[in-house]
């Protein structure tokens, strides 16, 4: 499988994970790997529950360091799969 | 600080409800709660939150199912436990209609407090995060499990999705718990410490392992028939039903009221609370009473003054006796002729919210001047010597009524709403 359908893949999954487990119904409109962290909404717990979900369903432990690092979702789904995911 | 140095206790601050959010198993809008009663129609039915195939009991008391997510989904919310769920619910109905707030955000913050009472707290949550440590051990707890699990996270959160910047705690005294979060919202009024309070309570407990718990105590009705299995105060009651739900009343000053033009739903008369010190579960005639006459002196009435009592009335055996007792020893021959009704046959015992939502039942049925039906009380019981409404709806006199509510710990809780004046 070549790289970029994965970050797809990744990038669906992500959305996937958020939309369950998000505790406010996040803003999808415009959702991609462009998308950041601020536009969806996400607050610091909610940031919390998804180091939590990425890793029960990836299998991949990110820190919270990780998430404020990267710039945008897409940023986000390459550092998981550089982590094995 | 509000003034209370020369006017108190002389003649303490008037409070009134101007704001009610209601949910349980007859709806979510108090006029839908209302008809189903004056209908007779129970909301008891057959547990659809998980299967109870291993379980004693089958039935109980739940919310019409998608309600409470539509309602959510309308404030962009996703479902974090069913508690806060519920609680939130009620208080955007509650504070929407004290026209405390737009229907929509955005809203600004406001000097108004937030009382909860709950019986088991987040229970969801609780499981849910028993469950994962159990299965793949503590490592797996997820990170946000204690905001999730405290029990204030209920008046945490309708705190902050309402802006509400007054205190916010949360009460717990098992089935007295939203008793005791009114009456103490209604001594802060009173007292001068708040201008509004949102108080109530929620209790959302259908999860696998609660509801064991429950059908282990015993108290349980084993009566499989969902609208025939609560009985209050009839001879041939089996136990009580559970039966989810949460309600909120905005608490605030008549003159405030008043000033601001709210629309007045009915007034807190007095309060009074009460421990029985004696068993933790049997209930106490002596300590019921107590809690009565302390109502009854706080709101300066007389027994006879009385036009409606709301009863505890579990369907317990030893719950609706006692209680018929201790009503009689504080009341005495007035008892003979206050109409008695009783709602947990029609929405179940909500344990820590069943004092707020028979407290709104009350304030409806004093606004419309009827009570509705006593269900299942085909043949009443010698031993609860009260004037039990029967099955029809009954006219009730303009005046005040008493609200029971009491608890395991022997916790007592006694409320006098009167109508609007």
């Amino acid at each position: 499988m070549s790289e970029k359908p994965k970050a797809d893949l990744i990038v669906e999954k992500l959305r996937e994970i958020m939309e369950t487990s998000a505790t406010e119904e996040l803003d999808w409109s415009n959702y991609g790997p462009q998308s950041t962290i601020e536009s969806l909404g996400l607050d610091s717990l909610t940031i919390l529950d998804l180091l939590y979900d990425v890793e029960q369903e990836l299998g991949v432990h990110l820190e919270a360091i990780d998430i404020v690092s990267v710039g945008n979702i897409g940023e986000m789904a390459s550092l998981l799969i550089d982590r094995g995911a | 600080m509000p003034d209370r140095s020369s006017s108190y206790p002389a003649s303490p601050r008037r409070v009134v409800v101007t704001g009610m959010g209601i949910a349980c198993a007859l709806g979510i809008e108090e006029t839908v709660v209302w008809q189903n009663l004056m209908a007779g129609k129970s909301g008891i039915g057959h547990l659809r939150a998980f299967d109870t195939a291993s379980y004693k009991i089958h039935i109980g008391a739940e919310v019409p199912e998608g309600l409470i997510k539509g309602k959510l989904k309308e404030l962009r919310r996703r479902p974090i436990d069913r508690a806060l769920d519920l609680a939130v619910v009620v208080a955007w109905d509650a504070l929407t209609q004290a026209r405390l707030i737009a229907r929509k955000p955005p809203w600004s913050e406001q000097d108004v407090a937030v009382l909860y009472g709950t019986g088991v707290g987040s229970a969801q949550s609780h499981f849910n995060a028993f469950s994962t440590f159990f299965e793949k051990g503590p490592r797996s707890l997820r990170p946000t499990t204690v905001p999730r699990c405290m029990y204030n996270a209920i008046s945490a959160g309708v705190s902050m999705q309402f802006k509400l910047t007054g205190s916010n705690y949360v009460v717990v005294s098992a089935c007295n718990s939203a008793a005791n979060a009114m009456g103490t919202a209604f001594r802060m009024i009173r007292d001068g410490y708040a201008e509004k309070v949102l108080c109530g309570g929620s209790d959302g407990f259908f999860d696998p392992f609660f509801f064991g718990v429950w059908n282990n105590i015993g108290v349980l009705s084993p009566i499989e028939d969902p609208a025939k299995a609560c009985r209050p105060f009839a001879e041939d009651r089996r136990g009580t039903v559970l039966g989810e739900g949460a309600g909120a009343l905005v608490m605030e000053t008549l003159q405030g009221a008043t000033a601001r033009g709210a629309d007045i739903r009915g007034e807190i008369l007095g309060y009074g609370e009460s421990s029985d010190a004696s068993h933790i579960t049997r209930p106490s005639v002596e300590g019921q009473a107590k809690a009565i006459r302390m109502a009854l002196d706080d709101a300066g009435l007389q027994p006879g003054e009385i036009a409606l009592i709301n009863a505890h009335g579990t369907a317990t055996h030893s719950n609706d006796a006692t209680e018929s007792k201790s009503v009689r020893t504080a009341l005495g021959s007035a008892a003979d002729r206050i109409p008695v009704m009783a709602n947990k046959s029609y929405f179940g015992h909500a344990l820590g919210a069943s004092g707020i939502l028979e407290t709104i039942t009350t304030l409806l049925a004093l606004e419309r001047g009827m009570a509705p039906p006593n269900l299942n009380l085909e043949n009443p019981d010698p031993a609860c010597n009260l004037n039990l409404i029967g099955n029809k709806p009954t006219s009730i006199d303009r005046g005040p009524a008493m609200k029971n509510s009491f608890g395991f710990g022997g916790a007592n809780g006694v409320l006098i709403v009167g109508p609007t004046t």
